[in-house]
């Protein structure tokens, strides 16, 4: 499949979610990505995530220590379009590969760096594990929950926000580099990423009144969209919806029987004190349907909603994969050498000309040596030397 | 020189997961205009997440239904580098200004329609909210967690929202960058369902299972009990002690050293294995001490560990001084709101800096100053006023941002 990317040439020296994430959303819109390891394969290997999210790339491994490796990585450096890295501020610089010392060789290198917090700032030396950002970026705090005080998000918020920084930082270099010639050092952070998904929740207005701030502030117990969570048989949930861009047939209390709200649109718009009346009439209606025909009908009658589901219940982990999942190919079989047949996450972003595809499962560490190395010139025993492999 | 500079995005998106995508990339250095309707945009009435999406762009107030209003939006997008909208499938074909229109006045366009759904399948007909895709992504009830006995719970942060938008910003960009190297222009979307299930994108099926993965406790603290936060005699910390060595320095700072050698909790395995057990022990030893001790303590011996901010809804974040230094926060004077901070450069580029142009326009702010830039005389834009085609704000002005 033809890729948006086609031929460019990325070094991805990251370790973390963001960076490896981050990779793959270039990797599968066709560019050619090699993550550098050292000897023995990067650490967070352990994790099983990471057979997804370091996909649809190759594997060298170099020892960054050996001035051979560091020449080595240099050379690849100086062939790259592109290198990615989250070392702490600093780090990079004496390893020997930091910004100045790579674009020197390689004035086109867009290099991008994506710490746990920005250079300059009093935290950069603080450990950068996504939870302590949750916490110091103040998430954690913002988050609704079943107790008061500071919540955990389960979803790594910081690093799955910052996976999104990286490759529009380095698109936005690249099309810059259409116009001057040279590449340049972009650089976002954890701690930016936190911010992105503050976007709705966080505006600070000299003048607003006091209305502005309330449909979204946070309050305990947790207020809006959790109304519309509500168990049914079986232990089971679903999450309903105000709203789905069409015109219901019959409203969701008509098809439960409950008549003293006639829709979800209406119930949003009631005192706190009228929901509390209706509210455990609608609770009890839920609990007597079972989840899947419940579903099927409100849909019928133009409603959207949905299961609450565990993670992998719908790429197939539990019966059969979400129906509109598959159906946007992002349910995808993946053929690893260690884990045999998967299924996982497909390419989510579908370009009409040029679609991209997954381009194969998790390398093994040093996979690649000899293929991308060799193509520098270098023998398979000056590789063997400096890669660990010997 | 900025990072998208001359690039013209034309924004036909209301809501969320529309207009955020084009914010950023007008935070790059783009000029976006937002084509918004008479009426407004649904999500003014909901100022503060309205005012999150919309910074930096111009806007233009005009009834695409209306053939000269028509006329004027095709006049944009024959002008633009990408057209971006979230309207539900076939929507824009029924306006007029579908991706076949707009390749008939611009044949080299990239065109991005953001969705709940996706394009074909069983729900594509269907529009939706964030949360929904919190609950397919298996997010909700992870942080429930439901596992645990409690009930689902949602994110505060609209974050399938913000990944469907950042997909395409990342699909835009690489279009374009594919167009700027071959001329060809393309058709892309994104989806609120596939954009959600990036989140759980390290959860797989291998041989018929869903892997393991850490879960949440009951208590919603952490992934266990030396990836988590504990009350303290004042409040809470979150500690991460992910190595062998932090390990055993946590526990002879906790004056527990005989954990060390415990066999219960010799590993990560088998610390993971005895999770209630050692959290019991380490939630006593917590309340020893208040928050900043333990932070100071913690940190001395190598120990990763941060205080959980309270940001006061955010202002603490946008008046600190090294988020001000760094550029992290933008300021703008918005004439209804008055000052006003939000976050800032979430991308630093060491050459072509990025621009926060402003701060979120008014309801056909910048109606006048495109249709001059189009061609139109005074006369016409008041004629076209008049008959309610464009909109430009004034003492009628019916909308609270």
């Amino acid at each position: 499949m033809p890729g948006a990317l086609d031929g460019l040439k990325i070094l991805d020296l990251s370790w973390g979610i963001a960076g490896s994430l981050g990779a793959l959303l270039l990797a599968e819109r066709g560019a050619a990505v090699s993550k550098a390891e050292p000897p023995g394969g990067c650490p967070f290997r352990d994790y099983d995530g990471y057979a997804v999210w370091d996909r649809s790339r190759r594997s060298v491994t170099v020892d960054l220590k050996n001035p051979a490796g560091l020449e080595a990585f240099r050379a690849l450096a100086a062939d790259a379009d592109v290198l990615v890295e989250t070392f702490r501020p600093g780090v990079a610089d004496r390893l020997g590969i930091g910004y100045d010392a790579v674009h020197t060789r390689n004035e086109r290198l867009v290099y991008c760096s994506c710490p746990a917090y920005p250079d300059g700032h009093r935290l950069a030396s603080h450990h950068g594990y996504d939870a302590l950002v949750q916490a110091s970026s103040g998430q954690q705090w913002e988050q609704p929950g079943w107790r008061l005080g500071p919540i955990f998000l389960h979803m790594p918020m910081p690093s799955m926000a910052a996976m999104f920084l990286v490759p529009t930082g380095i698109l936005a270099a690249l099309l810059a580099r259409e116009e001057t010639g040279r590449g340049q050092h972009v650089r976002t952070s954890l701690l930016q990423g936190a911010f992105l998904y503050t976007t709705q929740i966080w505006t600070y207005a000299e003048q607003a009144p006091g209305e502005f701030w309330t449909v979204m502030s946070k309050s305990y117990p947790a207020g809006s969209h959790q109304e519309m969570v509500f168990e049914v048989a079986n232990g089971d949930w679903i999450h309903t919806s105000i709203m789905s861009g069409l015109t219901p047939v019959k409203s969701q209390d008509a098809i439960l029987g409950v008549p003293e709200a006639s829709n979800n649109e209406r119930y949003a718009m009631l005192s706190a004190e009228e929901r509390a009346q209706i509210t455990p009439k609608r609770q009890a209606a839920y609990k007597q349907r079972e989840r899947d025909p419940l579903i099927a009908e409100f849909r019928e009658n133009n409603h959207a909603v949905e299961a609450i589901v565990p993670m992998g219940a719908s790429l197939g982990g539990a019966g059969e994969p979400h129906a509109q999942l598959a159906a946007n190919e992002m349910v995808a079989t993946v053929e690893d050498p260690d884990l045999g047949e998967t299924i996982q996450v497909g390419v989510p972003i579908h370009l009409g000309a040029t679609p991209g595809a997954i381009r194969g499962p998790r390398p093994a560490p040093g996979q690649h040596n000899d293929e991308v190395f060799g193509a520098l010139g270098y023998p398979p025993d000056a590789v063997a030397a400096f890669s660990g492999a010997a | 020189m900025h990072a998208l500079e001359g690039v013209l995005l034309v924004d036909f998106g209301q809501y969320l997961a529309g207009p955020f995508g084009p914010m950023i990339i007008g935070d790059l250095g783009a000029d976006v205009v937002k084509v918004e309707p008479v009426t407004g945009d649904g999500m003014r009435a909901v100022n503060q997440p309205f005012t999150g999406c919309q910074r930096g762009k111009r806007d233009i107030a005009l009834n695409i239904k209306a053939p000269a209003g028509h006329e004027i939006a095709m006049q944009l997008i024959e002008r633009a580098d990408i057209v971006h909208h979230n309207m539900t499938v076939g929507v824009a074909d029924r306006l007029g200004i579908g991706y076949d229109d707009a390749k008939s006045v611009n044949p080299d366009v990239v065109y991005c329609n953001t969705y709940a759904y996706g394009v074909e399948g069983p729900l594509a007909r269907f529009g939706g909210l964030d949360p929904l895709f919190q609950a397919t992504a298996g997010l909700e009830y992870e942080s429930g967690p439901v596992h645990a006995g409690n009930p689902p719970m949602y994110y505060r942060f609209g974050m399938a929202d913000t990944a469907n938008a950042m997909l395409s910003v990342v699909g835009c960009l690489a279009a374009l960058y594919h167009q700027r190297r071959t001329g060809e222009g393309q058709e892309l979307w994104t989806s609120l369902l596939d954009g959600a299930q990036m989140f759980s994108s390290d959860v797989f099926v291998a041989n018929g299972e869903t892997v393991k993965y850490p879960k949440l406790d009951a208590e919603q603290t952490g992934l266990g009990a030396c990836y988590r936060l504990y009350e303290t005699s004042d409040g809470w910390i979150q500690i991460a002690a992910v190595k062998e060595e932090q390990w055993q320095s946590l526990c002879r700072m906790l004056r527990a050293p005989e954990l060390v050698d415990d066999r219960r909790f010799a590993n990560g395995s088998a610390r993971d294995a005895n999770r209630e057990e050692l959290e019991a022990l380490l939630t006593e030893r917590f309340k020893a001490k208040t928050a900043l001790t333990w932070s100071r303590l913690l940190r001395d011996a190598g120990v990763p560990c941060e205080l959980p901010v309270d940001t006061k809804g955010g202002e603490l974040a946008f008046f600190d001084a090294d988020n001000e230094r760094l550029g992290l926060v933008a300021e703008y004077e918005h004439p209804i709101l008055g000052r006003m901070r939000q976050f800032g450069m979430l991308i630093d580029f060491s050459e072509t800096p990025g621009n926060i142009h402003g701060p979120p326009p008014l309801v056909g702010e910048h109606t006048r100053e495109i249709l001059e830039w189009l061609g139109h005389t005074p006369a016409e834009m008041d004629q076209l006023k008049a008959e309610g085609v464009v909109y430009w704000p004034d003492d009628r002005y019916a909308w609270t941002v």
